[in-house]
């Protein structure tokens, strides 16, 4: 008896498939799994892996279009095959429509839960932002087979702006589909969860195994007692790394950690420290590793948008010189005062933010952007602060700096911190900003060409703050100087602009009296 | 005073392996053995000999019951007990000479002599010849394994009442041998001689024989050597033995509280053995062993109370079994160099080498049931096996423990033909968390003795066994 092979459901709003190319040949011999043709979406391409072993027939030739549910071609048992081969055959064929039914990833042989009557509630990736097509599965919180609860937080998602919890949608047993670590685009199937159900829910059906239907059936569920389980030299290797078994998504049979996924397995950060001690506490051990990790989302996208800004714009950068006394001397004569009133220390970010707002107001295109072929000028100043965040750079922003005092700004400055060191920033914070302010001077920097924050036009660099020898009214004297970085989009800002723009920034901030008069 | 990394104390083969381990790793290390045979125990006095006496007595235990059936005739074969004996040492000089080229060959340097600490960082060894000289080492690893037990009531004059030693190296085949205790090392010995032709009796204080290990396998086991005509007296409390020209007298009380007087020519005591510290001197490191002469170890590192020193094989707790030797020497090297290494305690295999074999690991069905864990058990007899009926070996069976609900393998116990060799598949499955059926799906080649394992899982997967 032939097995027909269908398109399978590939995502949600995917109705048709164009055959790319056929790796086999009509009447080719092929094995269970092995790969007989890629299938193209209009989003992604995918390979299509034999549902059994035999003889194939192929339906659907290169270039055509399937509708989902499609026969594509059909699969026929060779005829006189040992008893074995034909029970593969056998066996393979009721778990068809559970793969039919889902999209391709191999883990997707669900058992389809077999003994349970309880609706199973599948669990996709929500919508999280305009731009957003795909977020990672950072860390699962729970393990498949788990109870979970109403709203109890399952696992952590992570977009290239932002990391988000992602609470259950329903109380019941969970079935992890997407691992750790895999990328999953929105509308994308993650988990299911088993309603109303009870963990262990693998009770139902070995204990009463008499037939060998039932046992089979165990044996092709997604996870068993076994997942997470290290093989010996795995447990071995993890344990020298400092990952905890359950760190890890095993990819063995049943979800059983091999060696391979042990070396591959990269440690969390909190937990390394331990193993790295007592790695160097002795003997001789091999100190020349090199070692391999996947780029995050946010990585990624970082990546991408600082090639794309050098590509697409005229940028270049233009610098000064700012005096810092004048500013230091305010702020050492009035820091306990204004932080016994507001209860925040004043920095150098908020007499930066108020200088750069005045300029803004004075030289509108350096607070603009370009659409096609128009410039958005902004009546308002949403100043974007360029944050180390733990997993990497953040820009979270400050909305309608101009109207904020420096007390404000200050306060604003240590919530938006605290938050992109917790990883708490939400995608509102950290849309939407007009002009953004990076401080290299931080780590020590003298002086760097900041690259523009798309779709912003400019942005300004600060750096560290150096005593220099420098001439005043004819006197060589010491003063703490910093230098100031302007890297703006020369497509709409001319350089008499951002040479002045930078030059009343300057300006503002060695005679910060003329900030309070307007000057 | 030379100064090492490790110096290991003890050739057993705890010792020797981790020995080699260490210098694999890269560590100057030195090994000090008391005797000037290299290999501990096990080589010398223990598994090796004793397996080189039980396949010589095997042969001609066949060759006297067998042969004929198998169509071979030739005239009765008498025991030569001395070239047996001498077979037997020169396979154990061929093995010790193994050990000195290995030592050679990893660069690690071997002083003969007794060592004793001197401080925590410090050992003396002690020749023959009387001279001394002392090591220095930042890690030591105590190696020094076990004696046999003795009882204060049982006088052992190691010549009528003996040890394992001594029954390795007799001259004459015993006409009555009495064998106190019917655990691993009594059965082995004690089957020799049966097979050699001697009348054995064991006495046993539990009430079955190799009472640690599955319930099922003292039945099977008393029933394949009863065959070779011995008798046995369980629940027999012995409460002393005493000798008279040649004749040994061992009296026991049975468990009605009757004294019983078994006489014969000669009598192994086979009741244990005992960690063996002598001489090491321990309390200059700043050591004590415990009250069963044990040192105590972290679970995590083997490392003892004093840093830098640590313990292994039969010195320290569990079983006193070689192959966990030799785990813990690699383990400890491991250790040593900063790794992480495991051992799974519950994963290492206990075997008894009479024949049919036992071999099991895992739980035992006693232990699940106490521990309130519900499983299903799948036996297979030998007898139902192409290749066993073939070989004229077809006593005993394999048996499976696996979870009631999961299907995980828990324990296996076997009693057969090769059961030592076979039960490395269970060790692998288990290592792996394998099901019944996962074992009951893999090709099994035929005929082999390893259908019994096979078939033994269909059992405990749903009772599905082919051949039964």
């Amino acid at each position: 008896m032939a097995i027909e092979m269908k398109v399978p459901a590939v995502g949600e709003s995917i109705t048709e498939v164009t055959v790319a190319t056929w790796n086999k040949k009509e009447g080719d011999h092929v094995k269970l799994d092995e790969v007989l043709c890629e299938l193209e979406s209009d989003k992604a391409t995918f390979e299509l892996p034999a549902e059994a072993e035999g003889i194939l027939h192929i339906v659907a030739s290169e270039g055509d279009v399937l509708p989902i549910g499609a026969v594509i071609c059909s699969i026929e048992p060779v005829a006189g095959a040992s008893i074995p081969a034909a029970s593969v055959v056998a066996e393979a064929a009721p778990a068809a429509p559970v793969v039919q039914g889902d999209a391709i990833p191999a883990p997707v042989a669900v058992a389809a839960a077999p003994a349970i009557n309880a609706t199973v509630l599948e669990i996709k990736v929500p919508a999280v932002g305009e731009s957003i097509t795909e977020v990672t599965v950072s860390v699962w919180n729970k393990k498949s087979g788990d109870s979970v609860k109403l709203d109890e937080v399952i696992c952590e998602l992570e977009s290239d702006k932002a990391t988000f919890e992602f609470p259950a949608e329903a109380s019941g047993v969970l079935e992890i589909i997407a691992e750790s670590g895999s990328v999953v685009s929105i509308g994308g199937l993650l988990a299911k969860i088993t309603v109303g159900a009870v963990a262990p829910l693998a009770a139902a059906p070995v204990a009463t195994a008499n037939e060998p239907v039932h046992s089979d059936a165990v044996r092709a569920s997604a996870t068993t007692y076994a997942s997470g389980h290290p093989s010996p030299a795995a447990a071995k290797i993890l344990d020298e790394k400092g990952i905890a078994a359950n760190a890890v998504a095993g990819s063995g049979v049943g979800g059983r950690i091999t060696k391979e996924d042990a070396q591959n397995a990269v440690p969390g950060a909190p937990v390394a420290a331990t193993s790295v001690a007592a790695a160097v506490s002795n003997g001789p051990s091999d100190a020349r590793g090199v070692r391999r990790e996947k780029m995050s989302s946010l990585r990624k996208t970082v990546a991408r948008r600082l090639v794309a800004v050098k590509n697409e714009t005229a940028m270049l950068t233009t610098f000064n010189e700012v005096d810092m006394k004048p500013v230091m001397d305010l702020r050492s004569k009035y820091k306990d005062k204004f932080k016994e009133k507001h209860g925040v220390g004043l920095g150098f970010m908020s007499f930066f933010t108020k200088a750069i707002c005045v300029a803004l107001k004075e030289f509108p295109s350096v607070n603009a952007k370009i659409d096609g072929e128009e410039m958005i000028f902004h009546d308002y100043c949403d100043i974007s602060i360029a944050v180390s965040a733990p997993k990497g750079l953040v820009v979270p922003v400050i909305r309608s700096a101009e109207h904020l005092s420096l007390a404000g700004i200050e306060s604003e400055v240590v919530r938006l911190a605290v938050k992109a060191r917790d990883n708490k920033l939400t995608l509102e914070e950290m849309s939407g900003g007009t002009f953004t302010i990076t401080n290299g001077g931080v780590f020590g920097s003298m002086l760097s060409t900041p690259i523009i924050n798309a779709p912003q036009v400019a942005i300004l660099g600060m750096h560290n703050i150096v005593e220099r020898a420098v001439v005043v009214d004819g006197q060589i004297v010491v003063r703490p100087i910093m230098y100031l970085a302007l890297s703006y989009d020369h497509r709409i800002i001319d350089g008499k602009e951002s040479v002045s723009f930078l030059v009343r920034v300057k300006q503002l901030l060695e005679d910060p009296a003329r900030l309070l008069l307007d000057i | 005073m030379q100064e090492f990394d490790v110096i290991v104390i003890g050739s057993g083969p705890g010792g020797y392996v981790s020995a080699i381990r260490a210098a694999q790793l890269g560590f100057k290390t030195a090994i000090i053995e008391k005797y000037a045979a290299m290999g501990g125990t096990c080589l010398n006095v223990g598994c090796i000999p004793s397996k080189a006496l039980l396949d010589s007595s095997e042969h001609y235990y066949n060759a006297v019951h067998h042969f004929e059936e198998h169509g071979i005739d030739i005239a009765k074969p008498k025991v030569n007990l001395k070239q047996m004996i001498a077979r037997k040492s020169s396979v154990v000089e061929k093995m010790n000479g193994g050990i000195s080229f290995l030592m050679k060959k990893n660069k690690i340097s071997t002083f003969h002599g007794l060592g004793s600490f001197d401080s925590a960082k410090t050992v003396k060894v002690t020749k023959e010849d009387g001279s001394s000289e002392t090591l220095s080492g930042k890690h030591i690893i105590i190696a020094t394994g076990s004696k046999p037990t003795i009882l204060p009531f049982i006088p052992v004059d190691k010549k009528r009442i003996i040890t394992s030693t001594e029954a390795l190296k007799m001259t004459e085949v015993p006409k009555h041998l009495i064998v106190i205790g019917a655990g691993v090392i009594g059965a082995e010995l004690g089957s020799v001689y049966a097979r050699l032709g001697s009348k054995v009796s064991f006495i046993e204080f539990a009430d079955s024989m190799i009472p640690t290990m599955d319930k099922t396998m003292g039945k099977e086991l008393q029933k394949s050597i009863a065959k070779l005509g011995a008798e046995f007296h369980l629940s027999h409390k012995v409460i002393g033995a005493s000798v008279k020209g040649s004749e040994v007298t061992v009296k026991a009380e049975n468990s009605k509280g009757e004294s019983v007087e078994i006489k014969g020519d000669y009598c192994l005591v086979c009741i244990g053995r005992r960690p063996y510290t002598d001489g090491l001197n321990l309390a200059a490191a700043g050591l004590v062993a415990d009250e069963r002469g044990r040192i105590a170890v972290d679970e995590h590192t083997l490392q003892t109370s004093v840093s830098g020193i640590y313990a292994i094989g039969d010195v320290v707790r569990g079983a006193m079994l070689a192959h966990k030797a030799e785990e813990e020497g690699v383990f400890v090297a491991e250790v040593i160099a900063g790794q992480k290494p495991h051992i799974n305690y519950n994963l290492i295999p206990g075997v008894v080498y009479t024949w049919p074999e036992v071999a099991s690991v895992g739980r035992t069905e006693q232990e699940l049931a106490t521990a309130g864990i519900a499983y299903k058990e799948g036996s297979f007899p030998f007898k139902a096996l192409g290749r066993a009926a073939a070989s004229m070996d077809v006593d005993g069976l394999v048996k499976v423990l696996a979870d009631a609900k999961t299907d995980e393998i828990l324990g296996v116990h076997m009693i057969g033909a090769r059961a030592a060799d076979l039960i490395a598949e269970a060790v692998v499955a288990m290592e792996f968390r394998a099901s019944a059926e996962d074992i009951a799906r893999m090709s099994h080649a035929h005929p082999t003795y390893t259908e019994a394992m096979k078939e033994a899982c269909l059992a405990a997967t749903a009772k599905r066994a082919l051949h039964s």
